[in-house]
């Protein structure tokens, strides 16, 4: 353990597998100090695990109905949160409901943030006629209330878990096509891209290698803020019958029929929207603490903060 | 036959509805093996011009031959292997986010030239930096240092020709002596052929065999090495250069002036 | 009359590999005088300088024993009281001017925020203002600069620009870290005169941070030696040529001279009993 700690802790690496591996160490070192982003990354973890393993965790078959125990409150034993108006044990729908969550989560991660990473470097980087059909087209993306327009989107293409996904990413990309074009200008005038220009890259090359990085780390922790946000928009769409169907155990979907009872059974709205308001502060605070971690600069240099 | 031929050549940027001519009919020549020096006023046009060569400033007239050849537009991949240039700044010209490794690599992969483990290892000790820098990021390295990295980088692909601006100017007394007999040996060593810009006429005098003065754009005196530690100058602009770095002088310290 | 006062300044930055020891118990005072500090690269000139404007990042850790600017103790002052102090008291010419502008903002709109922002001047007049101090560092389109984003100037344009934009509001006391060295000689002189007619007329205290020994010597009263972290010598400027240390001696012989011989330079001799890791005189 020691030895493995002193290799990857080698200020002079021979490999650069050991280099890259001996970055990865130092960045996780630099988000232990940091106790929020630790609480932010336990409870993202505790999220995930809990996601794989449901059909273990949880108590009771989040789909079979019992109407001779509807509304149990919080606490009776077997149904430690209490069940809903159909007789489900609320603690084993979150449970799932946290599968559909992630899923949800980890489609818009991989979809959003590519897309706007891709449009705004490429914005940026050819400024001109690009830059202004481009940011035309992100403006009018911004130009509507996302929920709205996620709203239209699913209403186009019907209601379901895929679409409603679609509808959150194709709306969640334009704050990032911004992010990566204000970077991309910051750097594309910049000696290191010229040095890169001059022996002989492309523009394909130039962008991926060396201005997608420069653009990566504002781009992830926005997506770590945005992402409580993408899971009450799939709340909100869920909630307006328009995102996943029932009876699957969605958060946003308990909410909304939790909604009736909220004055006597409060609990049946709250437990979920307790689950949705855990994850989101979790990955609230991953965001605040890779904004320090992501930058190799950050913990190392003196440059003065601008 | 000279090697670099620069004929009239013009640059005009256009912003915002402005022209700045930053070079007006710049004409000169390099000899192959040859080192040639640019110097003048700050603004002057010296960077403009060695970025003029590379493509990356809008040449609004005059030509640039090398080798007797037109250099095409855009420049290409042949001319990338013949001319490589280490920016003024070595603070910029590196990239924060990539290693040393990275950065000294990339050439090679954009070439497609293998085996490049063993050449990185090789430039680093070609440039004398120790080879366990070679998974450091710029900012772990001192302005020195950097300014060596960007030296080994545009040594990768093996030029023929290293437009060199301000290689020093960011550096302290040890380190530009290092950075400057380390760029005399690798000329020695490889026969290559600078174009140098520098405002130290000391730097310029122990590295270049002519120098071209300069002044608003324009060329203003060409001084061979001799004429120039002679005082040999004919304009008044190129006089007050060298009167001003008085104490950049062979000889006995002169005395403080106040 | 003492502007600065500084006891045993230290800047330790606590690396994931251990504690780096940048600034190591550096003392000196300053009136309303010319102070340089020359040493070579990574000796520490540009932590002592920031370390005065308390602008360290973490993992970097300022103490002293004393850091007094005109009767207010730099350690215990507020954030806030840090931020009025700087810019405005103390201004400081950052040593990678082109790094420290805002690459995405015209010169002008940088130069005249300032302007506008604190001292509240209507815009025609922050305008004219700024012109005036482009001028004065002898830029020669000043109209056009102020449009100009910083990549638009040459190498010793950013660092004219990062002058000017330093003197606009009339510090006590201006750190310049290697203000000069991308000027050529005679705009250098002309920038020099300027900052010597500050210290002369109006009292200002400079801290000349240069890695030229030779500019040093021209330029300014008394030079600081700085060699890792410490300083080893103090001398009256005029006599830095002639200084005793060998360390200071090995930096000037490293210098190339017009008409002097093409062989290589000299390098640093480092296997004196100076250079070991605990020499030092003070
Ligand atoms: N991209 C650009 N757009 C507009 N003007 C530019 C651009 N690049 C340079 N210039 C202008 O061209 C002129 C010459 O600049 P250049 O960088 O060649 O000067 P230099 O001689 O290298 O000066 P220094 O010694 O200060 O580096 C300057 O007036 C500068 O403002
Ligand atoms: N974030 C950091 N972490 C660790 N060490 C640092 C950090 N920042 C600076 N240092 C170290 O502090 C020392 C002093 O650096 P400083 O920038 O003051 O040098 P300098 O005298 O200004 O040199 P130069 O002439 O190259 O500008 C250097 O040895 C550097 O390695
Ligand atoms: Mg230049
Ligand atoms: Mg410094």
């Amino acid at each position: 353990m020691s030895s493995l700690r002193l290799w990857l802790t080698d200020p002079n690496p021979t490999s650069r597998r050991q280099a890259r591996l001996g970055q990865l160490w130092l960045a996780w070192l630099r988000i232990r100090r940091n106790s929020l982003a630790m609480a932010g990354l336990v409870i993202v973890a505790l999220l995930v695990l809990v996601a794989v393993f449901a059909p273990l965790l949880a108590p009771h078959d989040p789909l079979v109905q019992d109407l001779g125990r509807r509304l149990l409150p919080p606490g009776t034993p077997g149904n430690l949160l209490g069940t809903d108006d159909f007789g489900r044990d609320i603690l084993s729908r979150i449970i799932y409901g946290s599968r559909i969550t992630l899923y949800i989560i980890g489609l818009v991660a991989v979809t959003a943030p590519v897309l706007g990473l891709l449009i705004g470097t490429v914005a940026g980087y050819f400024g001109g006629w690009v830059d202004a059909v481009l940011m035309r087209l992100t403006d009018i993306f911004l130009a509507f209330p996302r929920l709205i327009l996620a709203l239209a989107l699913v209403a186009v293409l019907g209601p379901g878990i895929e679409n409603a996904v679609l509808a959150i990413a194709l709306t969640a990309w334009p704050p990032y096509a911004r992010i990566a074009r204000a970077e991309t200008l910051t750097v594309r005038n910049s000696d290191y891209i010229a040095a890169v220009r001059l022996q002989g890259a492309g523009a394909v090359r130039i962008i991926a290698g060396h201005i997608v990085p420069m653009c990566l780390s504002s781009v992830i922790i926005r997506v770590t803020l945005d992402m409580a946000g993408v899971i009450l928009i799939a709340a909100g769409l869920g909630f307006l019958g328009l995102g996943v169907q029932p009876p699957m155990p969605e958060w946003g979907l308990m909410i909304s029929s939790g909604r009736k009872f909220l004055f006597e059974q409060w609990w049946v709205a709250t437990m979920p929207g307790l689950a949705i308001f855990i994850v989101s502060l979790g990955f609230n605070l991953l965001g605040d603490g890779l904004r320090d971690v992501l930058d190799p600069r950050s913990s190392q240099s003196g440059s003065a903060p601008k | 036959m000279s090697l670099i031929e620069i004929d009239n050549l013009s640059v005009t940027f256009r912003a915002k509805g402005r022209e700045v001519q930053a070079v007006q009919g710049v004409s000169l020549t390099v000899g192959e093996k040859e080192s040639f020096g640019l110097v003048g006023e700050s603004g002057s046009g010296k960077s403009t011009i060695l970025r003029a060569i590379c493509g990356l400033a809008p040449v609004s007239g005059g030509t640039i031959r090398i080798g007797g050849k037109v250099i095409p537009s855009p420049r290409g991949r042949d001319f990338s292997r013949r001319v490589q240039m280490v920016f003024q700044d070595p603070y910029a010209s590196l990239h924060p986010r990539h290693t040393i490794d990275r950065t000294l690599s990339e050439p090679l992969a954009i070439h497609g030239i293998g085996n490049s483990d063993a050449r990185v290892m090789q430039v680093l000790e070609d440039v004398g930096l120790p080879t366990s820098f070679r998974f450091r990021y710029p900012h772990q390295l001192s302005g020195g240092q950097r300014q060596r990295v960007a030296i080994a980088r545009a040594l990768m692909l093996n030029p023929q020709i290293l437009l060199l601006d301000e290689p020093t100017s960011a550096l302290d007394a040890s380190v530009q002596a290092e950075v400057l007999n380390l760029l005399n040996r690798l000329r020695a060593e490889h026969g290559l052929t600078f174009l140098m810009v520098s405002h130290d006429l000391a730097v310029i005098d122990h590295m270049c065999d002519r120098v071209l003065v300069m002044q608003h754009g324009r060329a203003v005196e060409e001084l061979s090495r001799e004429a120039l530690a002679a005082a040999q100058m004919k304009t008044a602009y190129a006089r007050s250069l060298f009167d001003a770095s008085a104490d950049r002088l062979l000889g006995p310290t002169p005395e403080p002036v106040k | 009359m003492t502007l600065l006062d500084v006891q045993n300044l230290r800047v330790t930055f606590d690396t994931e590999t251990g504690p780096v020891q940048a600034v190591r118990g550096v003392s000196f005072s300053l009136g309303r005088e010319r102070l340089g500090i020359v040493g070579e690269s990574g000796s520490g000139k540009t932590m002592t300088g920031r370390a005065v404007l308390r602008l360290i990042r973490p993992p970097g850790r300022i103490e002293a024993d004393r850091m007094v600017f005109d009767g207010q103790d730099l350690m215990k002052a507020s954030d806030r009281e840090m931020r009025a102090l700087r810019g405005q008291r103390i201004g400081m010419v950052m040593q990678d001017p082109k790094y420290s502008l805002n690459p995405v903002m015209s010169v002008g709109q940088q130069l005249t925020e300032g302007l506008r922002l604190r001292d509240r001047i209507g815009r025609a007049a922050a305008h004219a203002k700024a012109v005036a101090a482009l001028e004065a560092v002898q830029i020669r389109d000043p109209e056009r600069v102020m449009a100009a984003y910083p990549h638009e100037l040459s190498g010793g344009m950013g660092q004219r620009v990062m002058i000017a934009m330093m003197l606009i509001p009339e510090p006590d006391l201006l750190i310049a870290d290697e203000p000069t060295s991308a000027l050529d000689v005679t705009v250098q002189a002309e920038v020099l005169s300027i900052l010597d007619g500050l210290v002369r007329d109006r009292g200002m205290g400079l801290i000349f941070i240069s890695h030229d020994l030779r500019l040093v010597s021209r330029f300014c009263d008394r030079v600081l030696v700085m060699y890792k972290g410490r300083i080893v010598e103090e001398v009256q400027a005029g006599n830095l040529l002639a200084a005793r240390h060998p360390y200071t001696q090995g930096l000037l012989n490293c210098l190339p001279r017009i008409g002097g011989p093409r062989a290589p330079l000299p390098g640093l001799d480092r296997s004196g009993a100076w250079a070991q890791d605990n020499g030092g005189t003070r």
